[in-house]
């Protein structure tokens, strides 16, 4: 390095590197400068300069700097490796890679570049070169440990396991017979394990056990060894001894429910969920009568036992595994007990015994059949269970007869207010759900759980404003208002994106959904250090457990549904393309009351004007920072100005200009991670067709059919398709031929419009599946779309359709209508925007309205979109008395204005 | 019959955060409102006002106002002593006021407690006896929209208990 210098400056240029690594950058620059009098076009001082300054925030002064050392000197592996590093600062991964490549074609032996290089390519699952570089640096540095663990599990995430192995024992291979010393004894047992898991993955299962046995004695985590051992002999089908080792697992902790499947398994009972044979009952009864006795004091022991018990004998054991669970007060019990509602029958079961319980604690305080006296919140967690169980059974007003009760017996329990709301939510009215949630959070204001599921319900029911000030109550940090995006909080992300959309506020709803697609471009992100640290510290199986888990991170529900719901903001920019400012306040005032539109408007000038002054005040101390800034020059240690943003509504994302373009981006990667959802087809298809790309539709149609032969919305889709082909008008060129010639050929794949038009295919459609709702709104629609001039008849499918009623003998209870709300909402929307029969419309909302009397969607009679309902007093009551804010901060007493002393 | 679930009391005192709690209480216990002065009142007695837990749940309070007598010594005035209908007569009532009488004890600058019950509040004049409460007076037309509107001032000193303890 520095070489070609006289002595003087090599010294000098030593010390810009040192400079460079402690981060004494000012030191480093003043050195380069030094060189530079003498000799400017040094070119490895000029990189070093430029890698400099591109720590001290000058981006374009460092590429510059950096290219043109790089032209001065295109010989010296130096120049290459801080071109690499440049790029690498700008996760530009990649170019960097190359930059390497040649800086190694010079130095090839160079181990900080090769060291450098390999990062890169684990980063990059450039797994090949990964092995390559790996191979390298043991090679140059054989007695180096980490060098050795490295080219292992090069091979390993190469899919090589078995030559991993053979790596682990050549390097085991070099240590003293005494090893490990004691300070590195877990380092050693991590690596023992992990080879274990190696000879398991490559399918040697006797080895995996044998090195186990032999090298018990050296692993550290001695559970986990055991755990091993019992899963291998399983798998060894060596049922005897697992049973063994699993019922020893059982002796320390008889609450780990993968200890009772492994029991299970070496005991020859196959678990599929729910469809035990008679035999495989008897079996389990009798094992789990005998653990009971052995374990009496494991709830476990008791709960498994109801997941497959027939009907007679469930009774008995969830009647004496519930007993105690509510003497004791455990809120989470319903949610233990939910998984039992899909099984026939036991939901009743459940109905029974719960208002057995209520009848006799009210009459004798004691249970049935019990003199002993309950304590009196037994009656109230019974209460708690029975309004969790009815709302479970969309029994909506029983389950607010039941929590109102409990609420009246104990009104202190803050459950009761979050139940009571979610009830609300689940009955189609997310205002009231919304105050009963900002109730439950007045009741302990130090609660961030009470304050997260206020702001999402406030979310829900489109009071963002509100939201965002209840959520600063708790995400405040500092000046900055609102800190949610650093801390990545996509839950909050997601549900105003929703909110924005619903309101048509397509600018904001991106921009909240692509921030959460930002989160997880920022995890694949952070994989980048656990490369060196890792290996380092020897917890190899954490290691590849975690890159397996970034590998299919873009599958995550998160990002799944942020990336849905980007696509179809996009779909509807190309649809209508943005409007003016203007023109999205209309949308958003659409269906408000003349006086609200007021106050929003009102409110909205506020806004601005505040808007404005804020802006003023931040361009100020922008200024000021930057004048301060250059005046003191880089600080050592300061961090960069974090960079304004710049649109924080979104505006700008709404004038993009290939809205299809942006949103095939995100398609490709739930094509890539979620390609088993079949929304990702549906989106995919939306997209093609708006592309008039028909082969690319063809596809996504074919993938549809394959997850979802009978839903509706593939229906839709394929009518929709052949529709629009069959209308094209006939092809010029060749490529427009062959198109078609596929297009016909694949015809014959679709059965459902088999040597059929396109609406005799609806009619049959609509015939076989006369029952459901959602289906004849597919079918009205499709005959809608294929023959306008047949609307009338679409009206009439929609609406001859026919609510039958639960008999209650599965998960709904007796007499609820088998109608979902969400469906229902749907059909009012085809009635009013596609058939565009307002008449229609308000019949079928009325109709509505009664099945759901709580939906605000539909006027519901006690929904609080009704004047005089009980939820609209209610949320009129909760709007009034707590306007969050500062006041709320302070503890929020409340409103005492309103209170009057009466004596 | 038997009682054999034992449920620990515990105590708290009454802060901003969860004042809520209080709110909710009064609610269902008392026929009156109560505004903003009594919280303010109840939050400064600091120590003396205390939500009381049965289990996990809060089921009852004392609420006080602390009244300056001279530069060394107060009155505790009650405004409120509860506990929700269903936990009454299981003695928790009794180890809310116990607990009180013990802050009272260990803060010597107490002379006396005293509060106001309605008339016909059987049960609480049955409660407060038993802690040595008696009855001062009867005043007439202390409520104005409750029957009967008459109520019973009672005192419990303090002083003379330290004094009777240290003449024994
Ligand atoms: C008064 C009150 C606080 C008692 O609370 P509690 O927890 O039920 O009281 P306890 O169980 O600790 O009772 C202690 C003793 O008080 C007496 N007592 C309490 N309630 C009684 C009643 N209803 N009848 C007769 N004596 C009673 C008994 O001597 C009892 O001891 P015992 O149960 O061993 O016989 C409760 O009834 C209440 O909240 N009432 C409504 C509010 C009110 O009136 N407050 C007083 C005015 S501020």
């Amino acid at each position: 390095m520095g070489s070609s210098l006289p002595p003087k400056e090599a010294n000098l240029f030593k010390l810009i590197a040192k400079s460079y690594e402690t981060k004494q950058y000012k030191k480093g620059l003043k050195a380069a400068d030094q060189i530079l009098k003498k000799f400017p076009e040094h070119g490895e001082t000029l990189a070093m300069k430029g890698l400099t300054l591109n720590c001290m925030d000058s981006k374009a002064e460092a590429y510059e700097l950096v290219r043109k050392g790089l032209k001065n000197d295109l010989k010296s592996h130096v120049c290459w490796h801080v071109y690499g590093l440049l790029y690498r600062s700008d996760r530009e991964y990649r170019e960097a890679i190359k930059c390497y490549r040649n800086a190694l074609r010079i130095d090839p032996e160079n181990i900080q570049i090769l060291r450098d290089l390999s990062l890169l390519q684990a980063q990059m699952r450039d797994l090949g070169g990964y092995v390559e570089t790996c191979r390298t640096l043991l090679t140059l540095k054989p007695n180096h440990r980490n060098y050795w663990i490295a080219f292992a599990i090069a091979h390993h995430l190469n899919k090589e396991p078995s030559k991993a192995v053979d790596i682990l024992i050549a390097y085991e291979g070099t240590l003293e017979e005494d090893y490990p010393p004691d300070n590195e004894r877990y380092e050693h047992s991590e690596m023992l394990l992990y080879k274990i898991s190696l000879l398991e993955e490559a399918g040697d299962l006797e080895k995996a056990l044998e090195e186990l046995n032999n090298k018990l004695v050296k692993i550290v985590d001695k559970l986990g060894a055991k755990e091993i051992q019992a899963s291998l002999l399983l798998k060894l089908h060596r049922y005897k001894e697992a049973e063994k080792s699993y019922v020893n697992l059982l002796e320390i902790n008889s609450e780990n429910h993968r200890y009772h499947e492994g029991l299970k398994k070496s005991l020859g009972i196959s678990v599929e969920n729910g469809t035990e044979g008679v035999d495989t009952v008897t079996k389990l009864t009798d094992l789990y009568s005998d653990l009971q006795r052995k374990y009496p004091k494991s709830v476990a022991m008791k709960r498994i036992p109801l997941d497959f018990l027939e009907i007679g004998s469930f009774r008995s054991a969830v009647d004496e595994y519930m007993r105690p669970l509510l003497r004791k007060g455990v809120p989470s019990l319903f949610s233990d007990l939910k998984s039992l509602y899909s099984q026939p029958g036991k939901a009743h079961v459940l109905e029974e015994i719960l208002l057995g319980y209520e009848s006799s604690l009210r009459m004798n305080g004691s249970f049935p059949g019990s003199t002993e006296q309950e304590p009196p919140s037994t009656l109230l967690w019974t209460l708690f269970l029975l309004g969790q169980h009815f709302d479970r059974r969309h029994a909506f007003d029983k389950a607010l007869q039941k929590i109102n009760e409990a609420i009246l017996h104990t009104p202190t329990v803050i459950d009761l207010y979050l139940m009571k709301g979610r009830i609300f939510k689940h009955a189609g009215d997310a205002l009231a759900a919304a105050a009963l949630a900002d109730e439950a959070r007045s009741m302990d204001l130090a609660d961030r759980f009470l304050n997260s599921e206020c702001v999402k319900r406030m979310l829900q029911a489109d009071q963002v404003e509100q939201a965002e000030k209840t959520a600063s109550l708790f995400t405040k940090d500092g000046d900055q208002h609102n800190n949610l995006y650093d801390m990545q909080c996509m839950w909050y992300e997601l549900a105003s994106g929703d909110s924005y959309y619903r309101q048509g506020l397509l600018g904001k709803a991106l921009k909240k959904y692509l921030a959460v697609e930002k989160h997880y471009a920022d995890m694949v992100e952070d994989q980048f250090d656990f490369h060196t640290y890792c290996i380092r510290k020897m917890t190899l199986r954490a290691y590849v457990h975690m890159l397996r888990f970034q590998d299919h991170l873009h599958s995550h529900r998160f990002f799944h549904q942020a990336a849905i719901s980007a696509i179809r903001c996009y779909l509807r920019l190309f649809d209508s393309p943005p409007k003016s400012a203007a023109e999205e306040e209309e949308a958003a005032m659409r269906g408000m009351a003349p006086a609200e539109k007021k106050k929003l408007r009102q409110k909205q000038r506020k806004e601005a004007a505040r808007a404005k002054k804020q802006e003023a005040e931040e361009k100020l101390k922008e200024e000021e920072a930057a004048f301060s800034s250059s005046n003191k020059g880089g600080k050592k240690g300061s961090q960069p100005p974090k960079t304004a943003d710049t649109d924080p509504d979104g505006e700008k994302l709404l004038q993009v200009e290939d809205p299809l373009g942006e949103a095939t981006k995100y398609l490709k990667l739930l094509q890539d991670h979620s390609s088993e959802v079949l929304e990702t087809h549906l989106l995919a298809f939306e997209i093609y067709m708006r592309k008039k790309k028909y082969l690319l539709a063809l596809q996504a149609l074919k993938r549809q059919l394959k997850l979802g032969l009978e839903s509706p919305d593939v229906h839709r889709c394929i009518i929709r398709f052949f529709n629009d082909v069959d209308n094209l008008p006939p092809p010029s060129t060749d490529s427009g031929k062959l198109v078609n010639s596929v297009i016909e050929l694949e015809r014959s794949c679709f059965k459902s419009i088999e040597s059929k038009t396109l609406l005799q295919a609806n009619e049959s459609f609509l015939n076989m599946n006369k029952d459901s709702l959602r289906h004849r709104a597919a079918a009205a629609e499709v005959l809608f779309l294929l023959a306008p001039e047949q609307k009338s008849t679409a009206v009439e499918i929609l609406e001859s359709s026919v609510c039958s009623h639960s008999a209650g003998g599965g998960e709904i209870a007796e007499g609820v209508p088998s109608w979902g709300l969400k469906d229902c909402c749907l059909v009012y929307d085809i009635f009013s925007n596609t058939l565009k029969d307002l008449d229609a419309a308000s019949r079928w909302k009325s109709r509505c309205a009664d099945l759901f009397p709580f939906s605000t969607f539909f006027n519901g009679v006690k929904s609080s979109a009704t004047c005089g309902s009980e939820n609209y007093t209610y949320c009129r009551k909760m709007q009034a008395s707590q306007p969050p804010g500062p006041l709320a901060a302070n503890g929020h007493l409340p409103d005492f204005s309103a209170l009057k002393i009466i004596s | 019959m038997g009682r054999a679930h034992e449920v620990p009391v515990s105590f708290d005192n009454v802060r901003d955060k969860n004042m809520m709690q209080l709110t909710k209480l009064n609610l269902v216990i008392f026929p009156v409102k109560y505004d903003g002065r009594y919280y303010s009142d109840a939050l400064a007695a600091g120590d003396f006002s205390k939500l009381v837990y049965y289990g996990d749940i809060c089921v009852g309070s004392i609420a006080c106002r602390v009244e300056r007598v001279s530069a060394t010594t107060v009155k505790l005035y009650i405004m409120t002593f509860g506990i929700l209908a269903p936990y009454r007569r299981l003695g928790i009532g009794a180890k809310l006021m116990g607990h009180i009488l013990d802050v009272c004890h260990k803060n010597a600058t107490v002379l006396e407690i005293y509060l106001h019950v309605q008339t016909n509040n059987e049960e609480a004049l049955a409660f407060y006896r038993n802690f040595g409460f008696e009855v001062r007076e009867k005043i007439e037309n202390y409520y104005t929209d409750i029957e009967p509107p008459d109520c019973y001032l009672l005192v419990k000193e303090l002083s003379r208990i330290l004094k009777g303890r240290n003449t024994t």
